[in-house]
């Protein structure tokens, strides 16, 4: 059974009263375990389509079904519970909680999921050791690099042990090196982890650590391919 | 826990535009614990110059009637067992003194001149007239009738003595040593009269060209009753003079001093009405600082909102964050307010006060620093700041979590 099936999914915004579609009947099955990466210029509908699979947007027209479960009737309530327990999310600009230091941004998402404090410690812990931070835990993010930011974030993505986690073009703010010791972080990670992995790029030496590849142009799937 | 904690980190994130945001707040409830303390301290001395002008912290009257006619006209109400009443009252360690008083209404004459004067009569141990050239503090067992310009009170073994008002002396043309023909209608219909002789002449803005006073055994004596109308209590403070009251025999008709000072009680509903509205003001203009400065910080915040609900944190919880940090910062602000009000107003305690005149001599009013007064300013800073952070709080769930990380 796919995780994620996104059925004739149209997405319109509308900018100064203008209608602007931003995905245009897209069809994609993602099995678990894959490493999904969306690949296409600017504007082509990565984000928005990373947005609907991880329910932080719906869709104008169509299904997204997550898991089984078809997101479209959630409330928020439920679809907030549903992220919190089944997804991870990685940002380009790491988006870290500023007033929350580097083991309170890790353990966030296990707070919201109530889990007894010894536990949440003992896991969070786990993770920051395992992405290098441990040391690093009482910092602010603000006095992290760009890396050790994105380290964090790969952290708190993972810490409530989501089925799916999703980064949206997770190496665009950081450079060649940097980017690629993220991305090695993060497929070891997310290998170990057992989660399933949809990342966007426009960067074709970051697709790479993807096993499929789908490509976007205007709002269009115009290739899924298995990569070489 | 955590969602307090970041909106109380939040609120010292930008310190100096925290700062700037509850300058209004901080200023005005700084003025505000000012003026307070200085109506307080009026308003205080206020009261306990009314209980001692006459009133006393409690009266005990037979029946209701007393207090709408019977104060000048003591013949039906007669106070029953009013010696052991007395008694048991003395006993009780919250009463300072319990003692009788009655009045009557009379004709003063002297030569070819006449005026109609009320005559209170109080045990002449009870009655206390100031000097009229310095400020004293009077004795907690008396009643303060007024500044006494002439002669004297009458001694308790004096009988026959008035202290006349400065107005009505003036019309009659008395001194003291001045014998003064009193006139007063008996209950049997029959006139009696007496002469007194005028021990004081005392001063009393309002009251001096009617009232005067003589010893409670001479105005017995002169109105033939046989027992006190009332019986005045002054208790050791004014909180005390509950316990008194609830332990008074049934079937009494006792007023507080609170029932009888109306002029106080309308005075002092003037100034608390002048502070709530003064408080309002200073909420209204803080709500509104406060508004605009959350909305900023809601819009600039957006990307965290956006990645706060990608977590699964949900929409009231994000409210919860906004609307905490504006609490927060009305309840920073009002405390920030109020220690500056205390220390302003303990400087102006240590200088010496404000002047203020009253009854024609000045004196220096302390102002009262009440810490009691402190959750009757933070909490409603509190709520009008959570009331403030409410829409900026809704415009941070309104958008999807996807619009929010789209927002720079």
């Amino acid at each position: 059974m796919s995780l994620i099936m996104v059925r004739n999914v149209h997405k319109h915004y509308t900018l100064d009263k203008a209608d602007a579609p931003a995905l245009i009947d897209v069809s994609l099955e993602v099995s678990p375990g894959e490493r999904v990466c969306l690949m296409g210029p600017s504007g082509s509908g990565k984000s928005t389509l990373l947005n609907l699979i991880g329910c932080i947007d719906s869709p104008t027209s169509g299904a997204v079904v997550i898991d089984g479960e078809d997101t479209k009737g959630m409330g928020d309530a439920r679809l907030s519970e549903f992220r919190n327990r089944r997804m991870g999310f990685i940002f380009q600009s790491f988006n870290l909680i500023p007033v929350l230091s580097v083991f309170e941004n890790v353990e966030y998402p296990l707070l919201l999921q109530k889990m007894p404090a010894q536990k949440r410690r003992a896991r969070v812990q786990e993770l920051l050791a395992r992405v290098g931070l441990s040391d690093m835990s009482r910092r602010s993010p603000e006095n992290l690099s760009g890396g050790q930011r994105q380290r964090v974030a790969i952290a708190r993505a993972l810490v409530g042990k989501p089925l799916l986690v999703i980064a949206d073009e997770p190496t665009a703010s950081l450079d060649h090196a940097t980017g690629s010791g993220v991305m090695e972080l993060m497929m070891e990670m997310n290998r170990s982890e057992g989660s399933t992995l949809v990342f966007s790029t426009h960067d074709a030496s970051v697709s790479r650590y993807a096993g499929r590849i789908v490509t976007m142009i205007d709002g269009r799937i115009t290739e899924d391919r298995r990569a070489a | 826990m955590k969602i307090v904690i970041m909106a109380w980190r939040n609120l010292l994130r930008q310190k100096r535009r925290t700062l700037i945001t509850l300058s209004a707040l901080i200023v005005g409830l700084c003025g505000v614990v000012v003026f307070q303390g200085y109506i307080t301290s009026l308003m205080r001395n206020f009261r306990d110059s009314t209980i001692r002008s006459g009133i006393g912290h409690l009266q005990i009257a037979q029946a209701p009637g007393y207090y709408q006619d019977g104060e000048f006209n003591p013949y039906a109400y007669a106070l029953a067992n009013a010696d052991s009443l007395q008694a048991g009252l003395k006993a009780m360690p919250e009463v300072h003194a319990v003692f009788p008083s009655t009045g009557f209404t009379s004709i003063a004459g002297e030569g070819d001149k006449s005026v109609t004067l009320l005559v209170k009569g109080y045990p002449a141990e009870r009655m206390y007239f100031s000097s009229s050239s310095r400020r004293e503090t009077p004795p907690a067992d008396r009643f303060e009738l007024g500044a006494l310009v002439e002669g004297s009170a009458p001694a308790p073994q004096e009988h026959d003595r008035l202290v006349l008002g400065e107005t009505a002396a003036r019309i009659l043309g008395a001194k003291p040593g001045s014998v003064v023909t009193l006139m007063a209608v008996l209950p049997n219909g029959g006139l009696n009269g007496r002469d007194f002789t005028v021990s004081g002449i005392y001063h009393s803005p309002g009251r001096d060209k009617i009232f005067a006073f003589t010893d409670y055994d001479t105005a017995v004596d002169f109105t033939g009753i046989t027992a006190p109308p009332v019986l005045h209590v002054l208790a050791r403070s004014v909180n005390a003079a509950g316990g008194v009251e609830s332990r008074l025999p049934r079937g009494l008709a006792v007023r507080t001093w609170h029932d009888l000072a109306t002029y106080y009680v309308q005075v002092n509903t003037m100034f608390s009405g002048f502070l709530s509205v003064i408080r309002a003001i200073i909420l209204l203009v803080t709500l509104f600082i406060m508004a605009n400065t959350m909305n900023r910080i809601v819009r600039e915040r957006m990307r965290e909102w956006g990645t706060l609900r990608a977590m699964g944190t949900k929409k009231g919880q994000i409210l919860l964050v906004v609307v905490l940090e504006g609490c927060f910062q009305g309840i920073v602000g009002a405390a920030i307010g109020i220690v500056i009000g205390f220390g302003v107003s303990a400087l102006i305690n240590a200088a010496g006060g404000v002047p203020f005149t009253a009854g024609g001599q000045r004196v220096a009013v302390r102002l009262i620093i009440d810490a009691g007064s402190v959750w009757w300013n933070v909490i409603p800073a509190a709520l009008f700041a959570a009331a403030a952070s409410f829409l900026p709080g809704l415009r941070a769930v309104r958008l999807s979590p996807s619009q929010c990380l789209r927002q720079l």
